[in-house]
């Protein structure tokens, strides 16, 4: 197993020096190698990166998004999807390929305000990502509450193998669908559930980077339970 | 600023939520947001204060300077409030020169406090008809969640309630400062002002920008310290029955009398 | 314009300048990251009696739309004055100093700026000073570089500035207000402390070559203070207490 060194680093600072490849958010200064963002460091044995701790999303192949409508044209709608960038759904990954912008209305389907579930199924820097809704899980969202967390903190709400969101479902019955790219939908039958889940959502989001939060938040969740 | 697109779905939650008397951050129909007033945060200026209403939070300043009286007001001083939403306060505010919206929230909140004669103008004369004394509020809105009506009010009340205006002298057309020499602003009541919103019929106070997005109408209503009312403000694109009306002075009145007791506590410290 | 004070002592025989300060001796800093809830990034500062707000947007969509780059992001940045922040109250409107001011700050933070990954996109900085002392243009971007970083823009290295200038003949660190109207020289310096590269320098007054190698390197080792000031409001602000 390889050992990882982890520092907290700001912009500017050296990370190390040497033969190693620069990925994520550090970039090459002569033989340094620097950190872009605030964030954890990582040196593996063979690369380094670091983990940003701020920022917005930047969309990537295949991840799994929540999305909300901002506005159409008559062949795709133009979706927020808290990105510098505007994702775009072409209208035929809803109407399929017969679809023909003169009879078929973009507004039967989606309009401005809706929330749905998708993929990132393009993205490259020349162009808007391109999303997608076809497949079984993905769709317009019908109910639920949308909160916004920050991207860089969407690991550790999902938590090692899922350990804390399943915590905070369990805990207060309500369904919640994360976005890769820091939307989150939660809905709950019981509205002591509701606001609980919510609760423990921020808290996972301020608190990320304090140690035994899931301690704290099975402390807060066990708290007013029956 | 541009409207911002509300999602559907918390549009219909504030919706129903009100059919039930209740609101999207658990407020009760009547109640303003959390206010923390905090003055003389600009030392330089003669009087300051920082406002923070919910999630809104406003600078303001006051100066005091010598100036010529308006033309035919020469037995009086100078009052002037005006008001900026800071481009760092929203993503949809731009910089430049400010639109209808805010020349509006800066007119409004200006004829709250003049009309109310909190400050009596008629005692910062220097000389009549050639010199006064000019106060001049400005308010710049640093983070935007609703409602910057009342939280613009409330700081321009609470920076003319905790501000210093220095002595001048007019000799022969020339005013010359005297330094270290300070007076209290001639005060004769505290102006409250308190903004409704109107929700397809329900009356919410102090909206915040979720519920401001959803809102058919709004009322600003400003009360003085003897409980009358010296300042009324209609927006929005519908209209309020003249039951409403009535129950908003009331409700006005009410909330009013309970931040003005804020407002004289952060003005005297 | 206020009094002319005639007769405050710049520096006197015991090396004390006028507000008690040493030759080499910054003014307090304070500097805050992420103060507001709808920027990106934000961050406050306190340099002296300097009081500046600093808010960060982006990388988001360009309007118009023309002005965008299709190969990389673009930056703008915009200094701003209150009118309650001087001792005459200012008008609202950009005055012609602003807009420089406005210009050279941004110059100074685009070489510490990666925005070749953001292509038709901008990163939008508003500087807010609420109540203005000497130095006002670098803690200006002090706080800006803090409220980038805050927002997560991609950055090469922070920058952090300083002012150095002449006073009573003597080269001295930071000037504030009653020396930058009295002193014969002000020299603002902008520096990436961890690449070593100056990315704003000014100078308004007159330097003999000796006097003006010894200003800049006045000013880089206050830059250098400043840097840690801005290190410390990230770490606090995203590390807790680890640092």
């Amino acid at each position: 197993m390889d050992d990882i060194k982890r520092k907290y680093v700001i912009p500017g600072d050296v990370i190390t020096t040497g033969p190693y490849r620069a990925e994520e958010n550090v970039h090459l200064y002569g033989d340094k190698i620097i950190a872009t963002t605030v964030g954890i460091s990582e040196i593996f044995d063979s690369g380094v990166r670091v983990i940003p701790l701020t920022g917005m999303y930047v969309p990537r192949i295949d991840d799994f998004i929540i999305g909300i409508v901002k506005s159409h044209t008559s062949l795709s709608w133009e979706l927020n999807i808290n990105s510098c960038y505007a994702g775009i759904l072409p209208a035929q990954d809803v109407f399929g390929r017969d679809f023909n912008p003169k009879v078929d209305d973009l507004t039967s389907r989606l309009k401005t305000g809706d929330l749905i579930a998708a993929r990132v199924a393009n993205s490259d820097r020349s162009r808007d990502p391109l999303i997608t809704i076809a497949d079984r899980d993905l769709g317009k969202i019908e109910e639920g509450e949308l909160l916004k967390i920050s991207p860089s903190k969407v690991p550790r709400l999902i938590g090692k193998r899922g350990s804390m969101i399943q915590t905070i479902e369990s805990a207060t019955k309500a369904i919640i669908t994360i976005g890769q790219n820091g939307f989150v939908v939660v809905s709950a039958e019981e509205p002591e559930g509701l606001l609980k889940a919510i609760e423990a959502i921020k808290m996972v989001e301020e608190q990320a980077h304090v140690p035994n939060l899931t301690e704290r938040i099975q402390q807060m969740l066990g708290s007013n339970s029956e | 600023m541009a409207a911002p697109i509300i999602d559907d779905l918390k549009k219909k939650k504030i919706l129903a939520l009100l059919k039930e008397g209740q609101r999207i951050d658990g407020r009760a129909l009547d109640e303003p947001r959390q206010l923390t007033i905090d003055t003389g945060v600009i030392p330089k200026a003669e009087g300051s204060a920082r406002v923070r209403l919910g999630d809104t939070e406003v600078v303001c300043g006051v100066k005091v300077q010598p100036d010529k009286p308006f033309p035919d007001l020469g037995d009086r001083g100078i009052f002037i409030c005006t008001a900026e939403i800071l481009p760092l306060a929203d993503p949809s505010a731009e910089p430049g020169p400010p639109g209808e919206e805010v020349i509006e929230l800066a007119r409004v909140v200006d004829r709250g406090i003049r009309e109310s004669g909190m400050v009596d103008l008629k005692q910062l004369v220097l000389e009549k008809d050639k010199s006064v004394i000019g106060i001049f509020i400005d308010n710049s809105v640093t983070d935007y969640d609703g409602n910057l009506f009342d939280a613009c009010s409330y700081a321009s009340v609470a920076s003319v309630l905790s501000c210093k205006i220095p002595k001048y002298q007019y000799n022969e057309g020339t005013v010359t400062k005297v330094d270290g020499e300070f007076t209290e602003p001639p005060i004769s009541t505290i102006p409250v002002s308190v903004t409704m919103g109107k929700i397809g019929n329900t009356i919410v106070v102090d909206p915040n920008a979720d519920e401001w997005n959803c809102m058919d109408g709004r009322i600003t209503i400003t009360t003085n310290a003897a409980g009358n009312i010296c300042a009324v403000q209609k927006g929005g694109s519908d209209g309020f029955t003249p039951e409403q009306l009535i129950q908003c002075s009331k409700i006005s009145i009410a909330t009013g009398a309970k931040i003005r007791d804020m407002l004289k506590k952060a003005g005297r410290s | 314009m206020g009094v002319k004070k005639t007769d405050i002592v710049l520096l006197d025989d015991k090396g004390i300048r006028c507000d008690g300060r040493k030759i080499n001796e910054p003014r307090r800093i304070m500097i805050k990251a992420g103060v507001l809830k709808n920027a990106n990034g934000s961050a406050y500062i306190e340099f002296g009696e300097n009081k500046i707000l600093a808010g960060v947007f982006g990388p988001r969509d360009v309007h118009p739309k023309h002005l965008a780059n299709t190969d990389r992001g673009i930056l703008r940045c915009r200094y701003h004055m209150q009118p309650f922040s001087v001792g005459e109250r200012k008008n609202p409107a950009p005055s012609r100093r602003e807009i420089e001011i406005s210009k050279v700050i941004k110059e100074a933070l685009e070489p510490a700026v990666m925005l070749e990954n953001f292509p038709r996109t901008v990163v939008d900085v508003f500087i807010e000073i609420l109540q203005a002392d000497g130095g006002s243009r670098c803690a200006a971007l002090d706080a800006a570089a803090v409220a980038l970083a805050d927002a997560g823009i991609p950055m090469r290295d922070m920058v952090s500035a300083c002012a150095a200038g002449k006073v009573a003949d003597t080269i001295v660190l930071d000037i504030n207000n009653e020396e930058d109207q009295e002193g014969q020289a002000d020299m603002p310096v902008a520096y990436m402390p961890n690449l070593g590269k100056v990315t704003l320098i000014q100078l308004d007054g007159v330097l003999t070559p000796d006097e003006y190698e010894k200003c800049v390197n006045t000013a880089l080792e206050g830059c250098k203070l400043v840097y840690e000031v801005q290190k410390k409001a990230l770490q606090e602000k995203f590390f807790g207490e680890e640092s």
